[in-house]
């Protein structure tokens, strides 16, 4: 009784020295009241669901508070996010809820931080707002069930390392050969400084069974940038003078050690990089680099060595490759390569400089994630033209595939969207 | 002794204990107070060990060494736990009339473990489907087979990668059982030419593992069964089982001496002839820095 018998008195003595500032008083006595673990005059009520729920947010502070417990959620274990000018609480159960929606063991997975009401001086104040159950926050690209129950909604493909099988016929002379394909690979994309974006790819490889060759690439890089400088302004003196920015994003690619073996009709070929740089220049990019279409072309070194001897090889290329959508389901990737082999020996049953032309354009597509890795469908087109072949003549052949690949990593893309926005 | 071995492994296996509670249950203190560890972890060490290995009949010295490393993290991509067992660097040779070798640079197991896993429908509301089971990944690279008796050559598994479910969604790395397809590639060098085969995807690979919650049990098992096409034309199908069973005998310096029975079938993958055998091994075996304090 001594306590809350003080606690008037400070307050009534605090109430008479404010004067004119009754509201600003009223709230201070309350604060010391809770201070001395003052109990509310009522129970906490939680009100009634929504529908749908609402969601908490994952950047707002949140108490762990302890209710009177209810059929649903007996330890009486929420997790709060409340408004003091509304006097509203969005209060989500701590644990995961059953098919019945009544409360389990298992904590809610990838929550941010909870504050525990004893380290919380203004708990009892909080407990006598509106609560209102919503959905415990998740973190952005992830959604959570009304049972918080999380899940990956948005998934960066550009990171990840992936495995896949595919039908990939190949048609050449007028005849339909059955393949099968199968492929891996592991993507890295790091943001530089600046606007900056490097990609890195290892172990891409690609095995082809029925008309057998496969390929593979040791190392892969590449970047992209948006310059915060104009690489050149022109000025126009015509009139009013004016100034026009010339933005010319030039970046890198380069390859090292790719390894590509393969056979048609009676012959064997095995051609070896060593090592290709090229220049990139981005036609256009999208704002947060993942997405371009860009030239490149440059020099490499490459080994046949089948028939023995090292050439030097340019190339130049046109390719594409767009993420279609917010969430990275949809990736289109096109390109359109070609290579003049130079520096080669004479080999008989093919031209001293021949040249390879490459086209191809795919598309995947995530079907489904299986604990929230995504298993995706692959279709793509590829046509080639090559001379370099000892003894077939140069002619187009083309193959189509379809597949699945399995990924593995795949976090959420860094643009991802919290689930609040992805839904409205 | 099998029989009591495999109770007392289940027994304590269906036994789980706090973190805290099982390191100060893995620790004993001497008359001279200092302690010394009780528990040990069958995945953890430096392993070299002899035995006697068997195969049709013909019987044979045989070492083994290896590099062993289990490792527990958690995703920051998921932010679920991931179980791994790392086996590095292990080679087995055995003597007599047919001499041989088995290497493996790498073999692995990772297993990313939920507990409740799921398959999601991309709908514009996500639709969770339930997939009680955890992925695994179990990655093998350069797997080399030679066998002196059957002259010059050997057999390379390059790679081999099995993506594998396991239903038992066990919350420790000491129990697992995992069931999925794998893909290979494996060259066979001999006189009369390289021969490459491969199997995408179309082999079924089973391991399995249990071991007491003290690491004195363990209990292996492993087996595929599937085909493998060959880049010249042809099928061929192809099985295999093993098993192996640990005992911890006892300590000295506080490492582990190892008591390890081991058995084999190969169904027409047996070296370059692509034969059958049976294979039966015992033997014993340091497993250093294996305790756990």
């Amino acid at each position: 009784m001594l306590a809350p018998a003080v606690a008037l008195g400070c307050a009534l003595l605090l109430a008479q020295a404010g004067g004119g500032e009754e509201e600003d008083t009223e709230a201070r006595a309350r604060e010391l009241l809770s201070h001395l673990g003052e109990k509310p005059a009522s129970p906490p009520v939680i009100q009634p669901p929504a529908s749908p729920l609402p969601m908490q947010d994952p950047n707002a502070a949140t108490v762990c508070l302890t209710l009177p417990p209810t059929k649903a959620v007996p330890s009486g274990r929420w997790r709060a996010q409340c408004d003091d000018s509304t006097k509203r609480c969005l209060v989500a159960p701590m644990y995961e809820l059953d098919a019945d929606g009544v409360e389990t063991e298992r904590t809610l997975e990838r929550v941010g931080p909870c504050t525990d009401e004893s380290y919380f001086s203004d708990a009892l104040r909080l407990k006598t707002y509106r609560l209102e159950p919503a959905v415990a926050d998740a973190p952005p690209g992830w959604y959570r069930d009304e049972r918080g129950r999380v899940m990956q909604f948005n998934f960066d493909l550009n990171r990840r390392l992936w495995l896949g099988g595919a039908w990939a016929p190949l048609l050449r002379d007028g005849e339909v050969e059955g393949r099968m394909r199968a492929d891996f690979g592991i993507s890295v994309e790091v943001p530089g400084e600046g606007k900056r974006l490097h990609r890195l790819r290892f172990l891409e490889t690609e095995l082809f069974l029925g008309e057998p060759s496969f390929e593979t690439t040791l190392l892969r890089y590449d970047f992209s940038v948006e310059r915060a400088e104009p690489l050149f302004r022109v000025t126009t003196f015509f009139g009013k003078p004016r100034r026009y920015d010339i933005d010319i994003n030039l970046g890198l690619w380069m390859e090292v050690l790719h390894a590509e073996e393969l056979e048609r009709e009676d012959t064997k070929a095995g051609f070896l990089t060593w090592g290709a740089v090229h220049a990139t220049l981005d036609l256009w990019h999208s704002k947060d680099l993942v997405s371009y279409v860009r030239v490149r072309a440059g020099p490499s070194v490459e080994r046949d060595y089948k028939n023995g001897f090292t050439t030097l090889v340019p190339g130049a290329a046109l390719e594409g490759d767009l993420t279609l959508d917010r969430d990275g389901f949809h990736h289109l990737r096109v390109g359109v390569e070609a290579e003049k082999v130079l520096l080669a020996q004479s080999v008989e049953g093919r031209p001293l400089r021949p040249e390879r032309l490459r086209v191809n354009a795919g598309y995947e597509l995530i079907l489904l994630a299986i604990n929230d890795q995504p298993l995706s469908l692959v279709v793509d087109g590829r046509g080639a033209w090559r001379e370099d072949l000892q003894n077939v003549p140069a002619q187009w052949e083309w193959s189509g595939s379809a597949g699945l690949r399995f990924s593995l990593w795949a976090p959420a893309r860094r643009s991802a969207p919290l689930a609040t926005a992805a839904r409205e | 002794m099998l029989a009591l071995g495999l109770a007392l492994l289940l027994a304590s296996a269906a036994t789980e204990a706090s973190p805290d509670s099982e390191a100060e249950a893995c620790l004993r203190t001497d008359e001279r107070g200092e302690q010394f560890p009780i528990c040990f972890d069958p995945g953890d060490g430096l392993l070299l060990g002899t035995g006697l290995r068997v195969r049709d009949g013909e019987r044979a010295q045989s070492l083994r060494a290896g590099v062993l490393i289990r490792t527990g993290r958690t995703s920051r991509s998921k932010g679920t736990p991931w179980f791994n067992s790392h086996r590095l660097l292990g080679v087995e040779a055995w003597g007599g009339e047919q001499r041989g070798l088995i290497a493996t640079a790498y073999d692995g197991t990772l297993r990313r473990h939920l507990e409740e896993g799921f398959i999601l429908l991309p709908t514009a509301r996500p639709v969770r489907i339930p997939f009680p089971f955890d992925v695994t990944l179990a990655p093998r690279l350069g797997h080399l087979e030679r066998r002196v008796w059957e002259g010059p050559g050997w057999t390379l598994e390059t790679a081999r990668v099995g993506l594998l479910v396991d239903p038992v969604r066990a919350e420790t790395g000491r129990m697992w059982l995992g069931v999925g397809p794998a893909a290979s590639h494996t060259l066979r060098h001999s006189p009369d030419g390289d021969e490459h085969t491969v199997s995408p995807f179309t082999t079924l690979m089973l391991d399995t593992g249990l071991e007491s919650a003290d690491g004195l049990w363990a209990l292996h098992a492993s087996g595929l069964a599937g085909w493998s096409l060959g880049f010249e034309g042809g099928t061929y199908f192809r099985a295999r089982a093993e098993a192996g069973l640990e005992r911890v005998l006892f300590a000295v310096q506080d490492q582990p001496v190892v008591l390890q029975v081991s058995g084999a079938y190969v169904h027409r993958d047996a070296g370059l002839a692509r034969g059958s055998e049976w294979t039966a091994g015992a033997g014993l075996a340091v497993r250093a820095f294996s305790a756990r304090w």
